[in-house]
């Protein structure tokens, strides 16, 4: 099996006077395992319906290899769907399931059997095959899904947010595989999230959307630690985060006035002299200290209380009606009191200043 | 339409469509639209064919005048007489001859469209008309009062297995034809049935006519038609949820309270429905009438249809008797929508 | 909360309720009865209050009634045809509807649904008239027609009912895996019907049966065993028209029997959800 890539371009989607995803222009490069990340409502479900054919595109052209796909029915396309529902045909037996696109194909019984045992044991499912899928355990069910749509070689696999049905230990476990058979069997991976861990564990390449828009592509460490709007700062992880105006920028740094005072952070895209900035701070790169000393702004916070996550700790911090917080690793010699004052010491490399925009919505 | 093609592709979608269209219109549409054509013309004699008429009497009148004149001449030899019989001969082939031209004539009827198969419902038959409607009103009314409280306890007051038993019961005599059941009744309720022997055994002076009255139509009539009444109401007070009842109830509301206000605005569907049903049938209803009348009572609104039909042949009066009484279940189908605010997705369930 | 008096009130009135359905079932079973019982006395015509002794008489004269015999065929013959057609046409109906938008349904669905709230006699009229136009007459055929008008709306929304708890991504789950649209229907959507084909064909198979008001216009010269019995109320009624009550009944409960031990099997088979 050998993946394909996707080519999107100015692909949109409007439902009356509602447009789902504004004119996108995006390369899925062949064998990627590429992620699209956003919150619920986004877009994600409608671009992949598109992708896989269920929905034609109120604009724009789609290529699948070298081929203009466009125009064609879901059941022409080299792709194959795992749907967020799993959709797997209750009345047929597993290994049924799984060759249902041979099936379709007019490919022997014999054939066709053979070839289901063959992707059910590239997903741990041996001997399942004799089993209707509602005897099967969730994840079971998702292998399932994923064997049904590998048996019919596509180019590219789609998949719908698949893990979200699943309990935590489970997910975790599926990331580890699905990687796993992406990397076996080379199919391009084009994978639906709204689970910021999901898509960084897993994907080459992210790409980040929000009301129709994708505000960014790029690899993991990049949209992590070079988020390119405050969008994608705010969605993906944890921030901290000051309001301020841009004074002058230099070197890639902007000098930012905000009201504990004037803060060196990193440039981002777009910004300029005079513009109203956001800075995004890291709760794992603040630096907790008892004294205001080092390079960058350091600012005075009351300690409100701690949550234990197991590896690091998460302390809360009132500065003067902002709050602050700051991760450190569990190494059980922190202990501070509630009420106490603590310094914040914001270095220059670990803030980043970004043209004040939209901000994630929390949940 | 593209929906269509989109999920079923263009020959399952094709086949689809045609079957659609063969039920709509051949099936539903079209014998319909007829119907009301039919209803809408009658054969009449063409005024030519009326005039011609009488003057073919005439002529034959007048002919067989002409020709006794002819035979009383016959044989004389008075010249005179010869000239008069000459005369009277040639005015009769004169006769004959106009009388084959207007008896070759085409008086075969002609279609004329008009209203008067409508207008013209005779006063017998209006008042059987109106008979009809207000007893199946009047069925309709019965039937909601007998059904109610059966459905009600049904639905909430008994307990899951001895429902399932009530709803078994209800459905049991409906295994038999429904010509059987009335006629079931008709066996009680005749003037030497079951219901006149107890009550003679009883000492009654003599055997009561239940038939005569008309009244054996309305017990028969809801007997044959409760299911269709108790079954939507039943439906719709299943979905009501208990604790609602028992809130009232605890809120202090009496059992007419609660029924009023909780329980029956929740079954208006239900209601609507079984109203709608029994009227149709009621109104319609063509063998319970046939069995219970005897030709004893007034007959019912369809027994006059059916008898333009296979008695009379008189079909386009027929059309517009039956046209007439599809009029007012839409009528009374419309209304009963407004009553009880449903639209026709919650009737037809 | 609940003082003594209305909970004595409650329990008279359990008791004005349970002699009310005890009435009401009387009312539904005692006719039952006597029709039954008519079935057995040698007396003719069918009576309780004449009674000359028990008789096994009827059911031999009803073997040997040459015209409700074939009336029975008839009605077979009738109701396999009703069956043939209302299943295709109700399916293809609920086909359709699953795909307009509320809208246009919504028209086509009360055109489709009429018939069923209008009066039985009244569509046997109006499939006589539409056929008359065509040279067709009264027969099994036209009856075939006209009882399909309302039944086949039956059908359709039972399949309409099923069609609304079906998952339509397991339809395009078959498309995406490569599925042609008919491949889809024939392994996806009709095995997703059989359920409700089984109970659709078993209502038609019963309304057509016991169907008379449409019947008795559209059957012309021919006649169907309940258009038999229909004719023979106003004279030379037998009770061999009891004995083919009772058989009714039998008949009828044997197909609920039958109808409800497949539906276990089917579930069975069929998985929850
Ligand atoms: N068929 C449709 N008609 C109208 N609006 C739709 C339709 N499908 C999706 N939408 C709208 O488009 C937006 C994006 O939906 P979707 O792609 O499902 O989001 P996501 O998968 O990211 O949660 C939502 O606001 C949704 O309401
Ligand atoms: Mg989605």
């Amino acid at each position: 099996m050998r993946g394909k890539s996707v080519s999107l371009d100015s692909v949109s989607m409007r439902f009356g006077d509602f447009t789902a995803v504004q004119p996108t222009t995006l390369t899925i490069q062949a064998g990627e395992f590429f992620s699209i990340l956003g919150p619920s409502g986004c877009g994600k479900t409608t671009l992949l319906r598109m992708i896989s054919g269920f929905m034609s595109p109120t604009g724009g052209t789609i290529r699948i290899g070298d081929a203009d796909v466009t125009a064609l029915g879901p059941n022409r396309r080299p792709t194959a769907l795992i749907f967020q529902n799993l959709a797997l045909f209750p009345l047929m037996p597993v290994w049924e399931n799984v060759a249902f696109g041979l099936e379709v194909r007019g490919v022997s019984r014999r054939d066709r059997r053979e070839k289901a045992e063959e992707l059910l044991a590239l997903v741990a499912l041996d001997g399942q095959g004799d089993k209707l899928p509602t005897a099967l355990s969730g994840g079971q069910r998702q292998r399932v899904a994923i064997a049904r749509a590998l048996a019919v070689e596509p180019a590219v696999l789609l998949l719908d947010e698949p893990l979200s049905a699943l309990d935590l230990k489970l997910r975790q476990h599926m990331r580890t595989e699905l990687k796993e058979i992406q990397r076996k069997t080379g199919v391009t991976f084009l994978y639906i999230t709204h689970d910021q861990g999901e898509a960084l564990t897993m994907s080459d390449r992210v790409a980040v959307m929000r009301s129709g828009v994708v505000e960014q592509v790029g690899r993991g460490d990049d949209i992590y630690d070079n988020p390119a709007t405050s969008f994608v700062a705010s969605f993906v992880g944890e921030s901290n985060r000051l309001t301020g105006t841009v004074d002058s920028i230099s070197g890639g740094f902007a000098t930012v006035s905000t009201r504990f005072g004037t803060l060196t952070a990193r440039s981002g895209p777009g910004l300029a002299a005079g513009d109203k900035t956001i800075v995004f701070i890291r709760p794992e790169r603040t630096r907790l200290q008892d004294t205001p000393d080092g390079a960058g702004l350091a600012l005075r916070g009351t300690f409100l209380r701690r949550d234990l996550e197991g590896p690091f700790i998460n302390l809360f911090f009132d500065c003067q009606g902002t709050p602050f917080s700051a991760h450190i690793t569990n190494d059980s010699r922190h202990a501070a009191e509630t009420g106490t004052d603590h310094w914040l010491r914001i270095a220059p490399e670990d803030a980043l200043a970004l043209p004040a925009g939209a901000l994630a919505r929390d949940e | 339409m593209n929906a269509v093609y989109r999920s079923y592709g263009p020959l399952l979608g094709t086949i689809i469509l045609l079957g659609v269209a063969v039920w709509t219109l051949a099936m539903i549409v079209g014998p319909q639209l007829f119907m009301i054509e039919q209803s809408l013309w009658r054969m009449e004699q063409p005024d030519s064919a009326v005039t011609a008429g009488m003057r073919i009497e005439e002529l034959n009148n007048a002919l067989s005048l002409a020709q006794y004149d002819l035979g009383a001449l016959e044989g004389t030899t008075d010249p005179d007489k010869m000239a008069e019989r000459e005369k009277l001969a040639r005015s009769v082939s004169a006769m004959e001859q106009e009388l084959t031209t207007l008896q070759g004539q085409d008086t075969a009827p002609v279609k004329v469209y008009t209203i008067s198969n409508y207008t013209e419902m005779s006063g017998y038959h209006a008042e059987i008309f109106v008979k009809t409607i207000g007893a199946s009103l009047m069925v309709t009314l019965i039937a909601f009062a007998v059904c109610y409280p059966v459905a009600y306890a049904a639905a909430k007051l008994a307990k899951p297995e001895r429902a399932a038993l009530i709803l078994l019961g209800l459905v049991i005599p409906y295994a038999i034809n429904e010509l059987l059941r009335v006629f079931a009744w008709l066996m009680i309720l005749d003037y030497q049935g079951v219901a006149n022997s107890v009550l003679l055994w009883f000492g009654l002076p003599e055997p009561v006519r239940f038939l005569d009255s008309g009244a054996g139509v309305f017990v028969a009539m809801v007997y044959a038609y409760v299911l269709f009444m108790v079954f939507p109401i039943y439906n719709t007070i299943e979905t009501l949820d208990t604790n609602q009842i028992e809130a009232a109830r605890d809120l202090g509301a009496s059992t007419w309270k609660i029924h009023s206000r909780v329980v029956l605005p929740h079954a208006k569907p239900g209601i609507a429905v079984g109203s709608i049903m029994t009227f149709m049938l009621s109104a319609g209803s063509f063998s319970v009438p046939h069995i219970m009348t005897r030709g004893t009572a007034q007959p019912w609104f369809s027994q006059l249809i059916y008898s333009k039909f296979y008695d009379s042949f008189y079909w386009n009066q027929g059309a517009a008797y039956a046209f007439t009484l599809l009029l007012v279940c839409v009528a009374f189908i419309i209304l009963m929508m407004k009553v009880f605010k449903v639209g026709i997705r919650d009737i037809a369930k | 909360m609940s003082s003594t008096a209305p909970s004595s009130s409650v329990s008279a009135s359990r008791v004005v309720l349970s002699v009310y359905m005890a009435l009401f079932f009387a009312y539904l079973f005692l006719p039952l009865i006597l029709m039954v019982a008519a079935g057995f006395n040698s007396y003719s015509p069918p009576s309780v209050t004449q009674w000359q002794g028990f008789s096994l008489r009827w059911f031999s004269e009803l073997a040997e009634d040459q015209r409700i015999l074939q009336g029975i065929v008839n009605s077979v013959v009738v109701a396999t045809g009703v069956i043939l057609l209302s299943l295709p046409l109700g399916l293809s109906g609920a086909l359709l509807l699953s795909r307009l938008d509320a809208r246009s349904g919504s028209l086509l669905y009360g055109v489709l649904v009429s018939p069923v709230l209008t009066p039985g006699i009244i569509l046997g009229i109006s499939t006589l008239i539409f056929w008359r136009q065509v040279d067709v007459g009264g027969g099994l055929g036209l009856t075939v027609m006209a009882q399909s008008t309302f039944i086949a709306a039956y059908c359709m929304l039972m399949f309409m009912a099923r069609l609304q708890r079906q998952d339509t991504s397991l339809e395009e789950a078959a498309l995406d895996l490569g599925a042609t649209h008919m491949q889809v229907f024939r392994r996806i959507t009709l095995p997703f019907l059989r359920p409700a084909m089984l109970s659709a064909a078993v209502i038609a198979f019963l309304q057509s049966i016991e169907n008379y008001n449409t019947t008795v216009f559209s059957i012309g010269a021919s006649h169907t065993l309940v258009t038999e019995i229909g004719s023979r109320m106003r004279f030379g009624l037998t009770p061999v028209v009891n004995i083919i009550g009772l058989l009714f009944v039998t008949v009828t409960v044997a197909v609920a029997v039958a109808y409800v031990l497949l539906r276990q099997r089917e579930r069975a088979r069929t998985p929850a959800g």
